[in-house]
C-alpha cells in the first residue's frame, strides 16, 4: 500500500491528508463494485425496462410503461404475486411461531441445552438445492413420507382433506406450495430461534421474579411478559421474514423449475422474473418486474415498520 | 433468587413446583419431545447417505439397511454424470474458497476504514454500504446480467470470474468487521503510530490479529452462503461444466423428473452437504455469530 509509508504523528495536516489517502485506497475496490453493481444496477434496471432490448444489441425502441402495465396485467404474473402472497401470509406466522417456541424451550435451564440449539438450527445450514431435492425424494408417491403414513395408520385423516394415500406432494397442484412452505418453515425455523434467542437472553430476570411474586403462572407469564417484551423481536423477524417469503425462488425453482409446474402452482414473483429473462429472453419486460418486486418489499417494510415498530419501546 | 425465577421462566412443558411427581413427569415428557425432534433434525440427512447406497428400487424402500448394499450409485455420480460430481465438487470449492478469501481481504480493509479512519464523506460512503443489503439481489438480475454480458464475463472462463465479481463483497461482510473494529480499543493503534507505523501497517500488524472472531464469522458466513448458493451461480454460470453442486443437482433432478435415478443423485446430496457439517461441527459458534448479525442483511 502506498500509504503505509506515509504517517507523521506530529504534523497534523498532512497527516489527516495521508489518512484520507488510505481510507480511500482501503475503500476503494468494494465502493467501486458497490456503485456499479448495486447502486448503477437500480439506475441501469430502471432505463432497461422502459426499452424494447436486445441482447446483442441493447436498446431498439422506447416502450415507457408498457412493460409494467403488461406484466400487472398478465393472468400468470397475477398468479405469481397471489402464490408469493399466500406463502408469506402462511409461511411467515408459522414459522415466527416455531422459532419463538424452540427459543424458549432452549432458552430454559436444561440439561444439553446447547446440542438442542446446534441440533434445531442444523437443517438451516444446508443448500437449498440439497434439501429442497432430498424433500422432494421424501416426498414422492412411493416415497418416506407416505410410506410413514401408511405405517402409522393414519391415511383417514388425511383423505378427509382430499390426499390421497400416495399423493404426489409437490408435483400435485394443491398440495406443492404447502410443501414448500413446510419445508422451509422446518428449515427457517432454527435461524428464528437463533434471533429470538438472543433477545430472549436480555430480558431482565427481575420482571420475571416480580411476575412471580404477583402469582403469575408460566402460560400467564409468557403472554402477559414475555411476549410483550419481545416486540422488537418480533419485528425484526417479521421484517427479515417478509422480505425472504416475498423472494422466494430457490426451492419453487427446484420443485416446479422454470415454468413453476405443476400449473403455475409454484410461480413465484423471483421464479417469474427469472422465467422472463432466461426463457423468453425479454430482458426489460424481467427488469420492470424486478422495480415491481422492490417496490413491494419497500412497501411491505414501511407497512410493518407503522404496525409494529411504532411503539415506544421501539 | 434462581428458584423463583426458574420456575416462571418455563415454558408449559416446564416444572412449576420442582420435587412433585407431576413436575418430574412433565419433565420427562418434555426431554423426549425435545430429544425425538433434534433426532428428526438429522433423519433425512441420514437418509440421504443410506439411499445413496441401495439400489433404485430398493429406494423406495423404508428400510434401514441397503439391500444389497451398493456403491453403484456413487459410482454412476463420478463417471457418468455430466459434468461429474468430482467436477461439480470442485466448482464449488473454487468458487467458495476465492469468494470467502476476497470478502475477508476486502471487508477487514473497509471495514478498519470506516471504524477508524478520517477522510471525507465518509459517514456518506458507509451509507452506501448500509444501502447495498436493501437492494434484493433480483432487482440487479437483469442489470448485472447485462452488464457482465457486455464485457464477455458471461462467457468460458469468464463465467467464473463474473460469478465471483458479483459475490467478491458484501456489504455484511464491512459491516460486521467494521463493528467489530470500532470495539477494539484505541491505545494499541496510537502507541503503532507513535512508533511510526503507518496506516497499512497498523493495520496489518496491530489489528487484524486482533480480529480472529470476526473474521471466523465472516469466513463462515460467507463460505457456507456461497458453497449453498444457487441464484448467481444459476444466472452466471450457463455452460454445465462450469456447474456448482446446487446448480447440478437442481437440473438433474428437473431433468430427470419422475423417473429421477435417486441414489446417485443422494450421493450429490451428500457431498453438497458434508463439508458445510463437518464446519459446523467444528465452528458452530461462529455460524451463530454470523447469521445473528447477518439479520442486518434481511
Amino acid at each position: 500500500m502506498a500509504a503505509s509509508g506515509l504517517a507523521q504523528p506530529r504534523r497534523g495536516p498532512t497527516r489527516a491528508r495521508s489518512e484520507a489517502i488510505a481510507g480511500y485506497l482501503f475503500i476503494a475496490v468494494p465502493m467501486i463494485l458497490f456503485l456499479i453493481l448495486n447502486i448503477g444496477s437500480i439506475f441501469y434496471a430502471l432505463f432497461i425496462s422502459l426499452w424494447r432490448w436486445n441482447l446483442r444489441t441493447g436498446p431498439v425502441n422506447f416502450l415507457g410503461i408498457k412493460n409494467y402495465a403488461n406484466a400487472l396485467s398478465d393472468p400468470i404474473f397475477q398468479k405469481a404475486i397471489t402464490n408469493s402472497l399466500y406463502y408469506a401470509v402462511i409461511w411467515v406466522p408459522l414459522t415466527m411461531a416455531v422459532g419463538l417456541f424452540l427459543a424458549v424451550v432452549v432458552n430454559q435451564k436444561l440439561r444439553g441445552r446447547t446440542f438442542f440449539r446446534a441440533a434445531f438450527y442444523f437443517p438451516a445450514i444446508a443448500s437449498s438445492a440439497a434439501i429442497t431435492t432430498l424433500w422432494i425424494f421424501l416426498a414422492q408417491p412411493d416415497g418416506f413420507f407416505n410410506s410413514v403414513r401408511a405405517g402409522l395408520g393414519v391415511n383417514p385423516i388425511f383423505s378427509l382433506f382430499g390426499i390421497a394415500p400416495n399423493q404426489n406432494w409437490i408435483a400435485d397442484q394443491t398440495t406443492a406450495l404447502n410443501s414448500i412452505i413446510v419445508l422451509n418453515a422446518w428449515t427457517t425455523s432454527g435461524t428464528f430461534m437463533l434471533f429470538y434467542l438472543a433477545s430472549l437472553q436480555s430480558i431482565s430476570h427481575e420482571v420475571y421474579e416480580a411476575a412471580a411474586i404477583d402469582g403469575a403462572g408460566a402460560w400467564q407469564t409468557f403472554w402477559r411478559i414475555t411476549f410483550p417484551l419481545l416486540r422488537p423481536a418480533h419485528f425484526f423477524v417479521a421484517t427479515v421474514a417478509v422480505i425472504g417469503a416475498l423472494q422466494l425462488f430457490d426451492q419453487a425453482f427446484i420443485g416446479g423449475g422454470v415454468d413453476g409446474a405443476p400449473n403455475n402452482a409454484l410461480m413465484t414473483m423471483v421464479l417469474y422474473l427469472y422465467n422472463a429473462a432466461f426463457k423468453q429472453f425479454n430482458f426489460s419486460y424481467a427488469a420492470a418486474i424486478g422495480i415491481i418486486l422492490f417496490l413491494v418489499i419497500f412497501a411491505a417494510t414501511l407497512i410493518q415498520r407503522r404496525f409494529i415498530g411504532n411503539t415506544p419501546s421501539w | 433468587m434462581t428458584d423463583v425465577a426458574r420456575p416462571v421462566l418455563s415454558t408449559p412443558t416446564g416444572a412449576r413446583h420442582v420435587g412433585d411427581t407431576g413436575a418430574v413427569w412433565r419433565r420427562r415428557i418434555a426431554y423426549t419431545v425435545l430429544i425425538t425432534y433434534a433426532v428428526l433434525m438429522f433423519v433425512p440427512f441420514a437418509w440421504s447417505v443410506i439411499t445413496s447406497f441401495k439400489t433404485l428400487p430398493d429406494a423406495t424402500q423404508l428400510t434401514v439397511v441397503p439391500q444389497p448394499f451398493t456403491v453403484a450409485g456413487w459410482d454412476y455420480a463420478f463417471n457418468k454424470l455430466t459434468p461429474s460430481l468430482p467436477v461439480l465438487f470442485l466448482n464449488s470449492t473454487v468458487i467458495a474458497t476465492v469468494v470467502t478469501l476476497t470478502n475477508l481481504a476486502l471487508g477487514s480493509l473497509a471495514g478498519y476504514a470506516f471504524a477508524r479512519l478520517q477522510f471525507p464523506g465518509r459517514e456518506l460512503l458507509f451509507l452506501v454500504v448500509l444501502a447495498t443489503l436493501m437492494i434484493p439481489d433480483q432487482l440487479r438480475l437483469v442489470p448485472v446480467y447485462l452488464m457482465l454480458n457486455g464485457v464477455g464475463l458471461t462467457r468460458g472462463i469468464g463465467q467464473y470470474i463474473g460469478v465471483i465479481i458479483v459475490l467478491a463483497i458484501s456489504g455484511t461482510s464491512i459491516f460486521l468487521l467494521r463493528q467489530y473494529f470500532l470495539s477494539i480499543p484505541r491505545d494499541l493503534e496510537e502507541a503503532a503510530r507513535i512508533d511510526g507505523a503507518g496506516f497499512f501497517t497498523t493495520f496489518w500488524r496491530v489489528m487484524l490479529p486482533l480480529a480472529g472472531p470476526a473474521l471466523s464469522a465472516v469466513a463462515i458466513l460467507q463460505f457456507q452462503g456461497t458453497w449453498n448458493g444457487l441464484f448467481w451461480p444459476l444466472i452466471l454460470l450457463q455452460d454445465s461444466s462450469h456447474y456448482t453442486l446446487p446448480i447440478g443437482l437442481t437440473l438433474f433432478r428437473l431433468a430427470g423428473g419422475f423417473t429421477t435415478n435417486w441414489p446417485p443423485l443422494m450421493a450429490v446430496v451428500v457431498m453438497a452437504t458434508l463439508p458445510i457439517l463437518v464446519l459446523y461441527i467444528f465452528f458452530q459458534r461462529y455460524f451463530v455469530e454470523g447469521i445473528a448479525a447477518s439479520g442486518v442483511k434481511g
